[in-house]
């Protein structure tokens, strides 16, 4: 991320609050089974255009107000989604959920008290599109699985509560779900750029390893 | 990013206080400047969240009553 924030306690919890969401990422890919296979395959380690990020993260920011549209809108997507897991009949999503719940209170206290300071209305817009998108269409697989009771909440439930928790409607939103692509959950191509998609596959960090036993043998 | 000053609205700064055990005080670990409870709230767990505090706690620094300070007679 080529940002700065405007404080050194911005950036401080900034950092904080990806590492929060990288650990959660870590506990959800361990018991979300129950909900359905796996969709990921080995094409991940070498395609950017198969991983599951919103159009959001396709490029690097440049404006603290990405990141505060960000935090604001799309975590709390994400946190009520984790609500309608919690609040479902999953066991093991009930229990193992839970935790994160707390956590997320944090990232919602920073990304309310930002926005109430107002930022610019373009990316607050694309990030209310892109959390909308990510609930799905009305007859989707989050529909299946709110009417068969694993979650508490369909998407149209979702967009309610996300709104109850920003205290404000969504913007006007059109969403082609023709055009939608329903394994990345999202309505438009793209991909992360190769820097970052490096940086995920840890590719950028080998570059400052230190020479292998074996390396520096044949030297 | 000249939008934005360090903080919105006007700073305030709060004293953090935490414990890790039932049995001990709370005591202050530092502090944080934000122009809310809310934004406190979040900078003082980001900021300090290095121990397994048990209790974490913010005040408003000008909510502080002193009985006297150092270089009082």
């Amino acid at each position: 991320m080529s940002l700065r924030a405007p404080s050194l306690e911005a950036d401080i919890a900034a950092a904080a609050m990806g590492l929060d969401d990288l650990g959660h990422s870590r506990v959800l890919y361990g018991c979300l089974e129950p909900l359905g296979a796996d969709p990921r395959g080995t094409e991940r380690e070498s395609d950017a255009a198969s991983l599951r990020n919103l159009p959001y993260f396709d490029e690097p920011w440049t404006e603290w107000s990405q990141f505060v549209a960000a935090n604001a809108i799309l975590d709390t997507a994400f946190t009520v989604m984790i609500e309608a897991c919690v609040n479902g009949s999953v066991e093991v999503l009930q229990h193992r959920l839970r935790k994160m719940l707390m956590e997320e209170r944090y990232h919602f206290l920073h990304g309310r008290s930002w926005l109430r300071s107002g930022i610019e209305t373009g990316p607050l817009n694309r990030a209310w599109q892109e959390a909308i998108e990510w609930f799905g269409p009305p007859d989707g697989d989050t529909a299946r699985l709110h009417r068969e009771g694993k979650l508490s909440m369909g998407p149209a439930e979702l967009r309610g509560r996300l709104e109850e928790q920003m205290e404000t409607k969504a913007p006007q939103t059109e969403v082609d779900w023709k055009q939608w692509d329903a394994v990345r959950r999202r309505g438009r191509k793209g991909a992360i750029d190769a820097h970052t998609f490096g940086m995920l596959r840890g590719l950028e960090e080998k570059k400052y390893a230190p020479p292998t036993a074996a390396k520096q043998a044949a030297t | 990013m000249s939008g934005y000053k360090r903080v919105s609205g006007d700073a305030v700064e709060y004293e953090v206080f935490a414990r890790k055990t039932r049995v001990e005080p709370l005591h202050q670990v530092g502090s944080v400047v934000a122009p809310d409870a809310d934004l406190a709230m979040a900078y003082a767990r980001a900021t300090y969240d290095e121990e397994r505090w048990c209790e974490m706690a913010i005040v408003r620094k000008e909510d502080v009553i002193h009985l006297w300070s150092p270089g009082d007679a």
